[in-house]
């Protein structure tokens, strides 16, 4: 069965467009999140750099020296600092995995939901979201075991083998093959989710099946689309970078904002995904329909019957 | 032939300045450090040795590359000039360090409990005869002595015992036959795959010095010491290795069993050292100093190829910048080895006339490990190579010196703060770095402790590099850099080729700059104490304060009470200069002895305090805390800006990471 593809992107990023106060949420709620989680760490920072002319060494320019004498200072404490962060990354995990049924259920929907309808499918989805994510890490355990071995075998490689830049090579073919493996295994559950959502699905393993039998159907289309959207996230991060390293130290509040912008093109892509497998889900059904049925294609399950607030 | 007796010339050149030491400290005008007029003696003294030659060695060594072992022959005249009878003779045999009970395994287990012995490290030296010209055999004398602590399984030096003792002035023939098997290089020597370091390799006589044998074991922190001679040295190998080697080769013969014989003749120095390896790149350079023409022979890693543009930069730079400031370089050659990866624990090591670099094949350009690396292993061409001082005892002396010298031949050619590190906005000076590394360690040891005495490995390095260096880059600030070049000058060329201690090079710095230093050797050099200077207090209040209401006029004319307090943290006791500036532009430069606990500087002016800074100038790089030198009002939140937002993008990235498994 083939789904057109054609305009699935473009489908998608008009529909991420179309309900981008998601995308502003979830970014305000992300910076919020991570201004609290460094705020113990900005107040050490200050109390040692605000009142101090050695600190012109970081502002002006970055002097790792200067940076390292800092952070070895008993004011700083990285450890407890960092514990901080690493608390209010996971708050933010909770709650991306509480908006994801919101936010595929308005993007199924094609149009804003109301707040209530919103919240609504994300209480809705919640637990599956948490169960679903529980069978994904369990996929990831081979994963990181392969990638530690990996890591093992082209250190050695690249300690003993008579050509250096052996173990260089096998390491980055071998993480490009587990990043890619990953990318299938992250595409697989988008998919779940896609149907859990569509479907209304309870049973996370009948959403894994069928999304395991889409996906691998449609493997290539469908990794070529995920992958075209995560190819333009690297390609903006790597172009900031590189300009970020150009920029003189002093104008660090224009390279704040540059990195601002790429934290949120980060979160635009994503949900691009997101969207892109929601748009290329419905036209897979309307295809399955049409094979079915060519003069009479099934009803598509509708997205507002599946989670409006009285179909708990 | 020809290049050989240019050699002898130049090395005379360098002789005649020696000894016309004594009768002119003025250097040439040419800036070589020589005496006015002593080329005119150049080609009567030609076969003056440069220093006092002891040791003569003849060595015929056959190298087993399958089995990375070697067979040896070992001539070795011993000229007793000690001026006293000498009857027993110690020897090193550092090859025995690479065995589980030996005390430099000991203690790199004791520092690292996590290390485990790998059969592969396995080394050992073995002397089958010792035979004494004139004396007969004396193997059975031979015994393995522990004079460092006792330990009766370590056989890194040996002695023995002679029949008669040698009569001062008289020479004696050791004729040594020795059998050495190369370990996979744990530190310094061995091999890694087709690649040899041959380094503490032939069994090497003590020094006598300061009345007595010296002649320490093999530690996990101490490096080596040895007497001038002269070496000659013939290796047989396969034909298809690429061979370095102190000295210079003067031949090079095809034997009929696919093996060749390189021969390599050595003066004045007192150590030989040689690599092998099939898959070198030779690259050679030239670097005309004071004294004429110096070959530099780069031995590159095939993967390193693109990088011998970077190596053969700073050694030239680096040989020109020590040529103007420090003297010549009186040596033909000097080659540069680049061990393989996985073999960089031979890497960044010293030999006379042989240095080993260390790099990988990715290494971008703003990373200048290459350049400080092959700048810091040159510069032992001096301060170890020539200035032959005891690493055992006064580690310091070499590596202190060296990485400060390091720091000014860096930030010449690079630039002060970015001579170590220049990348995508990061910046760091090598003079940071060495802080940096002072900083891990501030009052463990003092400079002048012996090496192996140290509290662990990491506070010798620290020590031994970083506090030295900043020691001296300190005592810059009380002499003046120009002087303490001067000073360095003075100290290389009275003492090249010779063992000088620390009080030599101490006294030297005092003679130059005319004063006397005891007070901050006695802190910083024999002392552990610590610098920390702060402002603790820099205020202004007005003088009225008590009257209620001021009409416009009074207060433009308000007088304000400035009180700036300058506070001694530490025990170290350092005159330092305070800078006062105030909200009107002015600005008041004082100085202080340093000596109180605290000093109190007042001002009455109709203008705020807008900054105090002590040592302004960062002169003082002993000073262990360079944020608590200043305080601004009102403050300047740029940098705590700066950081906060790079950590909340890092946050914002890593939530996004965990986010990505919802």
């Amino acid at each position: 069965m083939k789904v057109e593809s054609n305009g699935v992107l473009s489908e998608g990023a008009r529909r991420v467009w179309r309900y981008q106060r998601i995308l502003w949420w979830m970014f305000a709620v992300n910076a919020l999140l991570a201004l609290f989680g460094v705020r113990p760490g900005a107040e050490q920072f200050g109390s040692v750099l605000n009142y101090s002319q050695h600190a012109e060494r970081l502002s002006n320019s970055f002097d790792v020296f200067a940076f390292l004498e800092l952070i070895a200072k008993p004011e700083i404490q990285l450890g407890s600092v960092n514990g901080g962060a690493v608390c209010f990354a996971v708050v933010f995990f909770f709650f991306s995995l509480f908006l994801t049924g919101g936010i595929l259920e308005g993007y199924r929907a094609g149009r804003k939901l109301r707040t209530a309808e919103f919240f609504h499918a994300c209480g809705v989805f919640f637990w599956r979201w948490v169960r679903l994510t529980l069978s994904l890490v369990v996929c990831l355990i081979p994963i990181m075991f392969l990638a530690s071995m990996l890591f093992g075998w082209s250190a050695d490689l690249s300690e003993n083998a008579a050509p250096e830049t052996l173990g260089f090579w096998v390491l980055l073919v071998g993480a490009l093959l587990i990043v890619g493996l990953s990318m299938a295994i992250r595409l697989w559950f988008d998919m779940a989710q896609v149907h859990t959502v569509a479907y209304n699905e309870q049973a996370i393993r009948s959403s894994l099946r069928h999304a395991l039998r889409t996906t691998r159907q449609n493997f290539a289309s469908l990794f070529w689309m995920y992958f075209r959207i995560s190819f333009v996230s690297w390609l903006i991060l790597a172009i900031a970078l590189c300009v970020w390293s150009r920029m003189p130290g002093r104008m660090f509040g224009w390279s704040a904002l540059m990195l601002e912008v790429v934290v949120l093109a980060w979160f635009a892509a994503r949900l691009w995904q997101r969207a892109s497998e929601t748009v290329w889900c419905e036209r897979w059904e309307v295809a399955q329909a049409t094979q079915l049925s060519p003069a009479r294609p099934t009803a598509v399950p509708s997205p507002s019957a599946s989670v409006s607030p009285t179909a708990g | 032939m020809a290049r050989h007796f240019g050699r002898l010339t130049r090395l005379a050149i360098v002789g005649v300045a020696c000894a016309m030491q004594a009768f002119a400290q003025t250097p040439a005008p040419d800036g070589s450090g020589l005496p006015a007029g002593a080329n005119v003696l150049r080609a009567t003294l030609s076969q003056t040795a440069l220093s006092e030659r002891v040791v003569e060695y003849e060595i015929d060594a056959r190298y087993n590359a399958d089995k990375k072992s070697l067979d040896a022959t070992e001539t070795l005249t011993y000229h007793n000039l000690t001026g006293q009878p000498l009857d027993t003779f110690p020897f090193h045999l550092y090859l025995n360090a690479f065995q589980p009970t030996s005390t430099f395994m000991r203690e790199v287990r004791l520092d690292k409990p996590s290390f485990e012995w790998q059969e592969k490290y396995r080394a050992s030296a073995t002397v089958k005869s010792l035979e004494v010209v004139g004396m007969g055999d004396l193997t059975s004398q031979m015994r393995f002595v522990a004079p460092d602590d006792g330990n009766p399984e370590d056989r890194t030096v040996f002695e023995v015992k002679l029949p008669r003792a040698i009569a001062p002035g008289e020479s004696v023939k050791f004729r040594i036959v020795f059998h050495d098997q190369f370990g996979e290089v744990y530190a310094r020597t061995g091999y890694k795959r087709d690649f040899i370091m041959g380094a503490q390799w032939f069994p090497k006589i003590g020094v006598w010095w300061q009345g007595k044998w010296n002649c320490h074991q093999f530690h996990a922190t101490t490096e080596f010491f040895a007497d001038f001679g002269t070496f000659d040295v013939k290796l047989t190998l396969p034909q298809n290795e690429i061979v370095g080697a102190s000295g210079v080769e003067t031949g090079n013969v095809k034997n009929s069993d696919g093996t060749k014989t390189l021969t390599f003749h050595g003066e004045d120095i007192h150590d030989f050292a040689w690599t092998a390896e099939p898959q070198y790149r030779v690259y050679e350079g030239d670097f005309v100093g004071s004294l004429g023409h110096t070959k530099i022979r780069l031995l590159m890693q095939p993967g390193h190829a693109r990088q011998a543009e970077r190596h053969m930069r700073v050694m030239k730079e680096t040989m020109a910048r020590f040529d103007r400031w420090y003297g010549p370089y009186p040596y033909p050659q000097i080659t540069v080895v680049d061990p393989p990866h996985g073999g960089s624990e031979a890497g960044g090591m010293e030999y006379p006339m042989l240095i080993t670099g260390d790099t990988t094949w990715w290494l971008p350009d703003g990373i200048r490990l290459v350049e400080l690396v092959v700048e810091h292993e040159f510069g032992h061409q001096y301060w170890y190579g020539m200035v032959a001082t005891n690493e055992f005892e006064d580690a310091w002396l070499d590596e202190g010196i060296n990485s400060y010298t390091e720091c000014k031949v860096l930030d010449d050619i690079f630039g002060k703060d970015k001579s170590a590190l220049d990348l995508w906005g990061i910046t760091g000076g090598d003079d940071g770095l060495q802080r940096d590394t002072y900083l891990s360690a501030t009052d463990r040891d003092p400079l002048t402790r012996p090496a192996y005495e140290y509290l662990n490995y990491a506070s010798y390095g620290d020590v031994t590099y970083g506090k030295s260096a900043t020691v001296l880059l300190t005592l810059e600030k009380v002499i003046g850099e120009e002087t303490l070049q001067r000073a360095l000058r003075a100290y290389f060329l009275k003492y090249r080729f010779k063992h000088p201690t620390s009080e030599d090079f101490l006294k030297t710095v005092e003679e130059v700059s005319g004063q006397d230093l005891r007070w901050f050797y006695d802190q910083a050099v024999y002392g552990t104490r610590l610098l920390d200077y702060e402002i603790l207090r820099a205020n202004s209040d007005v003088t009225d304060w008590d009257r209620s209401s001021k009409s416009e006029l009074d207060a433009r004319r308000e007088l304000f009470q400035t009180s700036v307090v300058v506070h001694r943290k530490g025990d170290f006791v350092f005159p330092v200069d305070v800078q006062v500036q105030f909200e009107n532009g002015e600005t008041a430069t004082e100085h202080w002895d340093g000596k109180d606990r605290w000093h109190r500087f007042s001002y009455l002016k109709n203008t705020r305090i807008l900054s105090a800074q002590v040592d302004p100038a960062y002169a003082i790089p002993l000073d262990k805390d360079f944020y608590n030198n200043s305080v601004l009002k009102p403050g300047d939140h740029a940098a705590r800006n700066k950081l906060t937002h790079y950590w909340i993008v890092f946050v914002q990235f890593l939530s996004q990471l965990l986010a990505w498994l919802t």
